[in-house]
């Protein structure tokens, strides 16, 4: 998933990988999460929304690092799928974006799975 | 770049300082948390802490990012590390708010033309995501002290870790 560039540059890669599990399409987000990357994760879920598909898991366990944009991209899509019906649940398997939902809180707001459902 | 001395054999010489400023865009954010992890590793910080580091700098630069974005400013964000008795990262902005704007109103004159400018929920997430950047910083910087703004210029936020041999373990 990394060194997709084309011409060598050092840039951070987001993955984002996409399956469905049960009803659920999931959304496996490798590499970086920050501001740059973050409006890619964003528009995944757009994009899934705008095919109908409002229940949405995004899985932050291959996640290699993950701010605070990528906490605010997973509010906002939490927001837009509850708004239009749907759901969002962030599965987290890896202990430091773990510490991260769980200082900010949003492990009380977010739906935090360690597997998503039917898996 | 002004830090060669890596070297802290001996006593703790001079304070070894590197500093650097960036272009408020995104695309940095990452080499300077990754400087910042580099910089904190030589200087011998635990390495169970770099990862608290990294995620705090970048917090605090991608902070510093959205306030410039927020006011339309294109000067350059400031970092600074210092080595002496214990590892000091200071970021520093020149945006004079308290925070970000509640609204996206400034986002139509963002440098560059950035896409992002235009979307809504982006810009919403912005605002949230400055709040956010303090919550996550309170949360995992035990010494975290955010100045300003003042009549000069716009907020530092100053966070320091311990190192070996320092004496000042865990707070100061």
């Amino acid at each position: 998933m990394r060194g997709t560039s084309g011409d060598g540059a050092a840039e951070p890669e987001l993955g984002l990988g996409l399956s469905t599990v049960g009803e659920y399409a999931v959304i496996s987000v490798t590499g970086e999460i920050d501001m740059y990357t973050a409006p890619q994760l964003r528009e995944a879920v757009r994009q899934l929304s705008a095919e109908g598909r409002m229940r949405v898991a995004i899985d932050l366990t291959p996640t290699e690092f993950c701010d605070s944009t990528g906490l605010g991209v997973l509010i906002g899509a939490r927001r837009r799928l509850s708004d239009a019906g749907g759901s969002l649940i962030v599965v987290c398997q890896n202990p430091r974006i773990r510490k991260l939902l769980d200082l900010t809180g949003l492990d009380k707001v977010l739906d935090v799975r360690e597997a998503v459902p039917g898996e | 770049m002004n830090g060669s001395r890596h070297d802290r054999a001996g006593g703790r010489a001079d304070p070894v300082t590197v500093r650097f400023a960036f272009t408020p865009a995104a695309a940095y954010v990452r080499a300077a948390r990754l400087v910042a992890a580099d910089v904190a590793a030589h200087a011998g910080v635990a390495t169970g802490l770099l990862d608290e580091v990294r995620q705090a700098v970048g917090e605090a630069c991608t902070r510093a990012v959205l306030r410039h974005r927020d006011r339309g400013l294109d000067d350059l964000v400031r970092v600074e590390f210092s080595i002496g008795d214990r590892f000091v990262a200071k970021i520093t902005d020149n945006a004079q708010d308290l925070r970000a704007r509640a609204n996206g109103k400034a986002a139509a004159s963002t440098p560059g033309g950035d896409a992002r400018a235009s979307d809504h929920d982006a810009v919403e997430e912005d605002t949230l995501s400055e709040e956010i950047t303090l919550i996550v910083l309170g949360g995992l910087v035990e010494d975290l002290v955010v100045t300003g703004p003042d009549a000069d210029g716009g907020t530092t936020v100053s966070m320091s870790w311990p190192l070996p041999g320092s004496g000042s373990s865990g707070d100061h």
